[in-house]
């Protein structure tokens, strides 16, 4: 029954590469569309938020003052965008949007120092960018704090390791590759079988004697290879654009790739198993990503979740994907780290092929 | 083409929850022949072919297709038989012959065999020259021809066709039937179901379905008269179909039905003179000729009896 | 032929009426763009936020005296760093970083409590888990703060400056209100693009378009009377979107409905118009569904401002940002929501949509027209 069972794969195969090679365009999508959008995307993320303009409302007008307003932007967070002479001024400009962050310098500074009270800064910031505010307060607390302050009695050592600048790029453009991968293979598999029901040519092979363990994988073989061929793509567009190291073994790599490609081709399939038509496959596929996608912890971390949404993340084939990229990638990790990582991305893949099977069965009757 | 090639229906059954699809139903086709399997929309023959091919699973009684049981082993059935479904579908974007090496792969075939397979079968169905052309350009047809020569790549000893000229033009459907009677002629047993009557006397047997029941089965000939009792006149005159209200009622008078442009009378012993003395005066130019009950009047016949019942 | 706008108007609405009907027949439709705001809400009001507390830490001591214990307490007692585990010595500590047990190690060498009671500045170590720079960043700078307010506090001096820091339009500092603006325009942006580019390539497909042809109904007729009906999804998504904002997440509404409606029309039009480009342009749903999903999904959540501050992005791409609609509208939402904009605030971010609009619907014109030439 073996060879059989084989020619019948072979045939799906054939057939499936006939049909993406009979629209080029469609191919030319898969091939170069995750390259492109990692290479532009890959460029525009980046965190750090390394400029907040400002507006300086000094009303104390003495060299002291000047000599403070200077060494405040010495570092480069903080940018004068405007010196406004009342704070009015500056808050209608941050209103408009010009500024995000007011520091107003009161009269007397000086005079208020002799009586060895401590000057009044006010600072004004907004809010609306958490990260920015942030950043903008330490800057302006750090500098103040350190002003004719004694030597420091505690020091904090900081030392980073596997991406020691902490660029974003080296943690970023492996998720982004993973997000890219997810949108082409679980909206092909899902649209493709719907597209067979729609055509009526699903029929025709359910009454041939290919039995549906084979027709499913027969259907997504083509684009885990596909898929394959992108993560290496991506990959190597990634390490040779943006410097993402390669500290891992590629054999782990190649593995927990197809385990990956399991699920989202799964998730595909179990999708084409409930839409009748490719409209309703996209949506359904749509629905699987976005989530997916926004929850994998790359662009904002899991860490800062709430609790109770940190057990639904690990449903989700994206989060371990990713993690899996970073540890490989960046700190050379392999199965000894990650081996939890595999056995949930396996689990996840084998429940979502299993289930869209037994239901693509069912629905035969 | 090792097989036994027939078919051994033996009281099968389906119902979809309360609704009974296919109704206690029993018959046998015996290798070669041409199966004509006819009733009115929603009567079941699609039912019965899908539990014919293995699937759908019966939920009562069982069938030997090529001495297989469709209930033990339906992977075993669909194996041996060929099918083209009320809808048959091609890869509209894949050639003639790309979709017949993936159907032919789908049953197995590859290699030297394969490409043997779709040159002898493109030139039984006449399609040699069309392999290269591209499905989604050929006309209607054309594309029942190629699901046909697809259905038939894994020589099956048996094929099933649920209304394969269904929108076909007339030219088309009649290549189709030499078509058809070519396989029958090389020993291929073809199990055809269809709304057109007139081909369905080109079948060795036919059977006829009414709400999921199988109600007569026999060749055209007998069927007709068994079913329609007596002998048929086909009336021509102008405007002959004013005749009706002047036949109908009288003794010895069975049936009365326009069909086409003439009236066909089925009398009961009643002889051709006297119903020429009751038309002539109306319509001096009648011609009568002694007809045979097409399976159309089988048809009306039989549906109407059970309706009544 | 003069242009009469009483049967432009006629044609346009038979056009809508007859798009009408297809999404009523198709339930999906409905299904995507009310389920989409409900989802995308949720999500990022609730499941992605930008700081995290708790940031898991192991610690090694290595000095085991009065200060390092006294120290080691201040710093996992504020609730910003939790204290996992106790590692013997570094290496161990870096093995519970490799194995994501924790994202940082804090180390407190040998020696410490001798040097500090000596008067002298006394150094801590701190081992950051580099894989996930989102994470590093925090750490380091939630680590600095405490040690910088820990050592002011040993010291006992006097601070020469009283800083007082105060925040306006987000005073909790909740990354929702950041988000649920940039939500709704994501929301718009994905569901219009996919909704026009399904519809119009299913039609394509089956055929029914080529039917238009045959009629007289002029081209921009056909593509204003396609988009008029998603257009009313779009503004049911706004709608949606908004009350979702204000009722479970507070979303203020500080500025004037009637500039948030102008601007948020003037980008479904755009998008829709994108959507459609796509679907005459491809004709098939698999093509045009990897187009929107590509052309709508990701540039509509990198480049627009939405995650990052668009003024970060290198030079070429912030050209690029330029092209991007959803840009103007993550900024007039902003604005018009948090900060209560006026007219004077926002009128280049309408520009920018409206330009888009525009363009787009002026191409799906164009590319029609050539179809059927
Ligand atoms: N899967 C199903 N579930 C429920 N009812 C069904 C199912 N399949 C068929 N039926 C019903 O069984 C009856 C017989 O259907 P079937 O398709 O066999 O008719 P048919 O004789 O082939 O008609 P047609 O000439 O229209 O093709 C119909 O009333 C149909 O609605
Ligand atoms: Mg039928």
């Amino acid at each position: 029954m073996i060879p059989f069972a084989l020619v019948q794969l072979r045939a799906l195969i054939t057939k499936e590469f006939q049909q993406i090679a009979a629209d080029p365009r469609l191919l030319r999508l898969l091939i170069a569309a995750p390259v492109i959008q990692l290479l532009i995307f890959g460029t525009a993320v980046n965190f750090e938020v390394d400029v907040v303009p400002t507006a300086i409302v000094d009303q104390d007008r003495t060299s002291t003052s000047r000599a403070h307003v200077d060494e405040l932007m010495a570092d480069g967070t903080l940018v004068r965008a405007l010196d406004a002479a009342q704070p009015d001024d500056a808050l209608a400009a941050m209103d408009h949007g010009d500024v995000a962050a007011v520091i107003v310098l009161p009269e007397g500074l000086d005079a208020t120092r002799l009586r060895h009270r401590p000057a009044p800064i006010q600072i004004v910031l907004d809010g609306t960018d958490v990260r920015r505010s942030t950043v903008a307060a330490s800057a302006a607390s750090r500098y103040f704090a350190q002003v004719d302050a004694p030597p420091p009695a505690i020091r904090l050592v900081p030392r980073i390791l596997s991406n020691p600048t902490l660029d974003t790029q080296p943690y970023m453009v492996p998720g982004l590759a993973a997000m890219v991968l997810v949108i082409t293979t679980t909206l092909i598999t899902a649209m493709g079988l719907a597209r067979e029901r729609e055509v009526g040519t699903l029929e025709q092979i359910l009454v041939s004697p290919i039995r549906s363990p084979v027709l499913l994988t027969g259907k997504v073989l083509p684009y885990a290879a596909i898929g394959l061929l992108d993560t290496g793509l991506a990959l190597g567009a990634g390490s040779l654009v943006f410097d993402v190291p390669m500290r891992g073994s590629l054999v782990f790599l190649a593995v927990a790739t197809m385990l990956y490609l399991l699920s989202t081709l799964g998730a595909g399939l179990l999708v084409a198993t409930v839409a009748r038509t490719q409209q309703q496959a996209f949506m359904g596929g749509f629905f699987f990503m976005i989530p997916a996608i926004l929850l994998s912890g790359n662009m904002t971390p899991v860490l800062a979740m709430p609790k109770w949404m940190v057990p639904v993340t690990y449903l989700n084939p994206l989060r371990w994907f990713i993690e899996i990229l970073r540890a490989n990638l960046l700190e050379g990790s392999g199965f000894r780290e990650l081996w939890v990582h595999l056995v949930m991305l396996l689990l996840i893949g084998s429940t979502l092929f299993v289930t869209a099977l037994l239901r693509f069965r069912t629905k035969l009757g | 083409m090792s097989g036994r090639g027939d078919i051994e229906v033996d009281h099968l059954r389906r119902e979809f929850g309360k609704f009974v699809a296919v109704d206690d139903v029993t018959f046998q086709v015996p290798r070669g022949e041409i199966f004509g399997w006819l009733g009115a929309n929603g009567a079941g023959k699609s039912t019965t072919i899908r539990m014919l091919i293995g699937v759908l699973e019966p939920t009562g009684g069982d069938a030997l297709v090529d001495g297989i049981s469709v209930r033990k082993d339906p992977f075993g059935v669909k194996r041996r038989i060929g099918y083209m479904s009320q809808r048959f579908s091609l890869y509209p974007d894949l050639t003639v012959r790309q979709n017949m090496a993936f159907f032919g792969g789908a049953y197995g075939l590859s290699g030297k065999k394969l490409n043997d397979r779709i040159e002898t079968v493109a030139r039984d169905v006449d399609l040699t020259e069309l392999l290269t052309a591209k499905t989604a350009d050929l006309p209607g047809g054309t594309r029942q021809r190629v699901a046909l020569g697809t259905s038939l790549l894994q020589e099956p000893g048996i094929v099933f066709l649920d209304e394969p000229t269904a929108g076909v033009d007339p030219v088309s459907r009649r290549m189709f039937w030499d078509l058809i009677r070519r396989i029958s002629g090389q020993g291929t047993t073809v199990f055809v179901t269809t709304h057109h009557l007139d081909e369905a006397e080109e079948c060795r047997r036919v059977g006829l379905m009414v709400d999921g029941k199988l109600v007569a089965l026999d060749t055209p000939a007998a069927l007709a008269r068994d079913h329609v009792p007596g002998t048929i006149w086909r009336a021509r005159a102008v405007g002959i179909q004013a005749a009706v209200p002047l036949l109908v009622g009288r003794p010895g008078v069975l049936d009365v039905q326009p069909f086409g442009s003439e009236l066909h009378v089925r009398v009961d012993g009643l002889p051709k003179e006297m119903l020429d003395d009751w038309l002539r005066p109306r319509f001096p130019d009648l011609t009568l000729e002694q007809g045979r009950a097409t399976l159309e009047d089988v048809f009306l016949a039989v549906v109407g009896h059970q309706e009544e019942t | 032929m003069r242009f009469s706008p009483g049967r432009f108007f006629r044609r346009v609405m038979a056009m809508a009426r007859k798009e009408v009907a297809h999404v009523r027949r198709d339930a999906g439709m409905l299904y995507l763009a009310i389920g989409m705001p409900l989802l995308l809400i949720f999500i990022f009001g609730f499941g992605v936020r930008f700081d995290a507390d708790d940031l898991p830490v192991v610690v090694v001591d290595e000095d085991h005296s009065e200060q390092s214990d006294a120290l080691i307490e201040a710093l996992t007692a504020s609730g910003d760093l939790e204290m996992v585990e106790m590692a013997e010595d570094e290496p161990a500590a870096e093995l519970a970083l490799r194995s994501n047990r924790a994202v940082g190690a804090l180390i407190v060498p040998h020696g410490f409590g001798a040097i500090r009671q000596r008067g002298g500045t006394g150094e801590v170590q701190l081992l950051v888990d580099g894989t996930d720079g989102t994470i590093a960043n925090m750490l380091l700078a939630n680590t600095e703060s405490l040690v910088l307010a820990t050592s002011l506090r040993e010291q006992r001096v006097m601070p020469a400056f009283a800083v007082s820091v105060s925040t306006r339009y987000n005073p909790a500092g909740e990354s929702a209100m950041f988000l649920l603006p940039g939500t709704i325009a994501y929301v718009l942006a994905l569901v219009s693009v996919l909704l026009t580019s399904l519809a119009v390539a299913r039609e394509w497909e089956r055929g029914s378009m080529e039917q238009l042809f045959a009629t007289s109904v002029g081209t921009l007729e056909i593509v204003v009377g396609k988009l008029l009906p998603y257009l009313a999804l779009g503004v049911l998504d706004v709608l949606l979107a908004l009350a979702l904002g204000a009722l479970v997440f507070d979303l203020p509404i500080r500025g004037s409905l009637p500039m948030l409606a102008l601007g948020s029309l003037l980008f479904i039009f755009g998008m829709l118009g994108q959507g459609l480009f796509i679907s005459i342009i491809t004709r098939s749903q698999m093509l045009a569904t990897q187009l929107g999903a590509l052309s709508a999904m990701l540039p509509s959540l990198l480049l627009s401002g939405f995650l990052f501050p668009t003024d970060n992005l290198p030079l070429l791409l912030r050209a690029v940002s330029v092209l991007i609609p959803a840009r103007y509208l993550v900024a007039l939402l902003r604005s018009v929501l948090l900060k209560g904009g006026g007219f004077l605030d926002v009128w280049q971010d309408l520009v920018g949509l409206l330009a888009f609009a525009l363009v787009t619907v002026a191409a799906s014109t164009a590319s029609f027209k050539r179809r059927i030439a």
